[in-house]
């Protein structure tokens, strides 16, 4: 026993040097994907980057609206936020921990409001091509590659409206919780995909994620699970808010 | 096909807005002015401007990069046009074109565009970073994405601003009509 502590200890310090400490984060390794709405160009290569484990939750945002008020739904101004924001909390009653204070991811929050929220933690939003590349990772412990496709699928299908805990659904091999099965998650640059719905400039757009197009740029045309979600995030503005949609925060690692 | 979603912009209608701006010209901005964001921009000139330092002047305003070849031109020849049609009513208006490209687009570059464009005075280019574009582009809803070579893949609007900022009247497109535009811009005036 006494043994199994010292590797414990070693380990712990081993990684310390290797790892930025960051509570609650992981390291998600650099590599390289390909993104379902680019089935014309290459791979794109993200960057080693750390990802908060667990979405942000009732709890966490409560602090950040108690030391932030122009964040409150009382102050919040209409073009950061839209009339739906937090109306999950209790309207006149928001403060009181025992009512808000979950551990239940937090929605109706705008993109603002999450860019607030990451920014205060020293953190950021992930960029889309973070989010989507650690999504990719399987569940621990896992080899059934159909498996996230199962576990989209169980979600999309459900119907029940009643809130699970972060931490809940599934933890993926890079250690973190939920990227898919609890709440639809806010990226830093979803309206990046320049969509047919805007004038296009024909010289200068890549690959767009539109109807016709969408068939035949995706990178697997049978990835109905992903064309939901980038559908989702081009329906989007800054200032929406919605009881399915949350978001965790990301960290870029500093070279030394 | 496209599947729809139910996302409805619930624009907020209530209470009152906390002033966060201490200038002393600045009345109370409407909760839906886009001057609301406060950062801080550089001119052609390299001179720092917030966006609220435009309140009092009906504002035509886009983003564009310089470096574009195709889009942007068209978009500022759009704007000529209207500026074409001009009377001594219109002489607050102001021409706003903020940069996607906050690498190249510093401000000598907008003055040596604004120079090679012969735009007039009554034009601001501007230069943020990064994060104040990704904001100001939220705010206005224009879906733009940097690409490989450097330039920008981006929707393509205009917008007429009150006096206030709050978004009075919005055009996609380019090779677009005037009249509409100058219809927005005369109720101001």
């Amino acid at each position: 026993m006494r043994n199994f502590k010292v590797i414990v200890l070693v380990c712990s310090l081993l990684t310390g040097l290797y790892l930025p400490a960051q509570e609650n984060m992981k390291r998600i390794p650099a590599g390289s994907y390909k993104p379902f709405i680019k089935g014309l160009t290459e791979n794109v290569n993200v960057d080693a980057f750390l990802l908060d484990t667990v979405q942000v939750t009732n709890q966490d945002f409560l602090e950040f609206v108690e030391a932030n008020e122009q964040w409150s739904p009382k102050n919040i101004k209409a073009i950061f936020a839209d009339s739906a924001y937090l109306i999950h909390w209790p309207e006149n009653d928001w403060q009181n921990e025992s009512k808000t204070a979950n551990q239940e991811p937090v929605v109706n929050v705008s993109w603002f409001a999450a860019n607030a929220y990451c920014k205060w933690k020293n953190k950021r939003l992930p960029s889309l091509h973070e989010w989507e590349f650690a999504a990719l990772a399987m569940p621990v412990n896992s080899l059934d590659t159909n498996v996230l496709t199962q576990i989209n699928h169980s979600w999309y299908s459900r119907k029940s409206h009643t809130q699970q805990n972060v931490g809940s659904v599934y933890q993926n091999q890079y250690g973190i919780w939920d990227m898919f099965g609890l709440v639809w998650e806010w990226v830093y640059d979803f309206n990046s995909v320049v969509s047919s719905n805007d004038s296009r400039n024909k010289e200068e757009i890549a690959s767009g994620f539109f109807c016709g197009s969408a068939s035949l740029n995706a990178s697997d045309a049978s990835d109905y699970v992903s064309f939901i979600r980038y559908s989702y995030r081009g329906s989007l503005k800054g200032n929406y808010t919605t009881r399915k949609l949350g978001f965790r925060c990301a960290k870029s690692i500093e070279e030394n | 096909m496209l599947i729809s979603f139910s996302v409805q912009a619930q624009q907020g209608k209530c209470c009152s807005t906390p002033s966060t701006k201490s200038k002393e010209k600045t009345v109370q901005l409407p909760e839906t002015s886009i001057y609301q964001l406060d950062h801080q921009w550089q001119d052609q000139s390299g001179k720092s401007i917030q966006l609220a330092d435009l309140q009092g002047n009906p504002v035509i305003l886009t983003m564009i990069f310089t470096h574009c070849e195709y889009a942007c031109p068209m978009m500022v020849n759009d704007l000529k046009q209207i500026e074409s049609q001009f009377t001594d009513k219109h002489s607050k208006t102001k021409f706003v074109l903020i940069s996607f490209d906050h690498e190249r687009d510093i401000p000598e570059r907008l003055n040596e565009y604004a120079g090679v464009q012969g735009l007039g005075e009554n034009w601001l280019l501007l230069h943020g970073n990064a994060e104040q574009i990704k904001e100001i582009s939220l705010v206005l809803d224009i879906s733009y994405e940097q690409l490989e070579n450097g330039s920008f893949a981006h929707a393509n609007k205009k917008f007429v601003l009150d006096q206030n900022g709050t978004i009075l009247f919005e055009q996609e497109g380019l090779q677009t009509k005037a009249e509409p535009v100058l219809k927005a811009l005369n109720k101001l005036l």
